[in-house]
């Protein structure tokens, strides 16, 4: 959505979504569309371990922002 | 020896066949469902002079929409009689005025089940029950229509589990979920007319619901007693994900008597059910539940990072109820037990339930 509104955005959502966020990027019509995963769970989380949870997609993350 | 009756032709390996085809093509919600063809569709789409092609309820983020035709091929493989077809409208009509399809409830990890309430004439003409094993199988008329609104879900607009819908856990009522009003054997005026409809129309409520909540009162002739006991059961912490909750008593008509014969009114009974479904500061900490969330306003513990005060930070004793709109009550079941329910809505609800009009 942002992006079509042209502003750059990566969705992540966690390994437990990955086969229902499939299905949203198909329904919208972008079969292909890039997200990032990183483990679940995430609201049980204190802020420090999201942190290390999130470390290393970070570089996927700037990868799918600035590719074409 | 007799010769064998006259008897169509039919090839039953070939109808099995037909029923796999169903399965393989997902179209199912694991049960069976009925072959529907153009003569089939055609019966149903008499029912209504509604186009075909009219949208009922589209839900703009899946890019689907639920149409007059989708509907009725839907309610045709759940089994429905086509005289059901205008009670499956008005349910799609209340569903639409309830607004949490549209907006992605069915998708939702928390796994809710549409729950339709039917009040009026239509009850009779078509066979709902009202009465013994209301919340249970064994009716055709509540079996196929709730039945109805899942195979709409997972055919016109795709939320097969594991896919698009999400659910962690789902609830049987999302098999089918469809009970009617025991108008007959409650005190009080029905549920459509104390909305302020006519005794002779009929009506579908749609409410979004997460559990049914068993209550067990068999021994209290006490309104107070009873009372309490119904609002123990909707305090409960583990219902509280919003600050606020909602929920729908089912009152069996046991019940429903013995608070008329004390005097009590359904709106006596929803000041003492408000008044009384708390819970205190401490039970709420111990819980993990004393505080809200400043992004989404859900409950979570005061130790939490993203935690903030509730509405009422400085009460030491919390309802759960927002609103009077939050509960609502109707009468179900056999008049044969000290037994009720409690429907355990999603939202905090503070607008009033969504009701549709059955067209005749």
């Amino acid at each position: 959505m942002l992006e079509r509104a042209g502003v750059p955005a990566v969705s992540i959502c966690t390994d437990a979504f990955v086969i229902p966020a499939k299905a949203m990027a198909d329904v919208m019509g972008h079969p292909d569309f890039e997200f990032v995963t990183i483990p679940h769970p995430i609201a049980s989380l204190t802020a420090a371990e999201i942190k290390t949870a999130v470390r290393p997609a970070v570089g996927d993350v700037v990868r799918i922002l600035t590719q074409g | 020896m007799t010769s064998a009756p006259e008897l169509p032709v039919v090839d039953i390996d070939e109808i099995r066949r037909v029923m796999e085809d169903y399965y393989e093509r997902g179209w199912t919600d694991g049960l069976p469902v009925m072959p529907v063809t153009d003569s089939i569709l055609t019966d149903f789409l008499a029912q209504t002079d509604r186009d075909p092609d009219e949208v009922l309820l589209d839900i703009p983020h899946l890019n689907r929409a639920c149409t007059v035709r989708l509907a009725a091929i839907n309610a045709a493989m759940a089994g429905c009689r086509r005289e059901y077809f205008p009670v499956v409208l008005a349910a799609w009509s209340a569903l639409k005025a309830e607004n949490y399809v549209a907006r992605g409830i069915w998708q939702s990890t928390t796994g809710t089940a549409p729950m339709l309430l039917v009040n009026g004439p239509v009850r009779e003409r078509i066979g709902l029950n009202s009465k013994g094993n209301v919340f249970g199988s064994g009716f055709r008329a509540n079996a196929t229509i709730g039945r109805a609104i899942r195979l709409t879900a997972i055919n016109a607009f795709g939320l097969r589990p594991g896919e698009l819908d999400q659910a962690t856990q789902g609830n049987p009522a999302k098999y089918s979920a469809c009970i009617a009003e025991n108008e007959e054997d409650s005190p009080w005026p029905p549920f459509h007319v104390e909305h302020h409809f006519n005794v002779e129309e009929s009506t579908v409520t749609a409410f979004t619901m997460r559990s049914v909540a068993h209550i067990e009162a068999r021994h209290t002739t006490v309104p107070e007693q009873l009372a309490t006991d119904l609002a123990n059961t909707i305090a409960r912490t583990g219902a509280l994900i919003h600050e606020t909750i909602s929920a729908c008593i089912a009152l069996g008509p046991e019940h429903a008597h013995l608070l008329a014969r004390g005097g009590w009114s359904k709106d006596d009974l929803r000041r003492f059910v408000l008044e009384h479904a708390v819970n205190t500061r401490e039970a709420l900490a111990a819980a993990g539940k004393d505080a809200v969330s400043g992004k989404t306003r859900w409950r979570l513990s005061s130790g939490h990072g993203e935690a903030v005060p509730d509405s009422t930070p400085d009460a030491d004793v919390i309802r759960v109820l927002g609103s009077e709109q939050a509960l609502q009550i109707v009468v179900a079941g056999a008049h044969n037990a000290g037994v009720s329910a409690v429907i355990e809505t999603f939202g905090p609800r503070p607008d009033p339930p969504a009701i549709a009009p059955v067209e005749s």
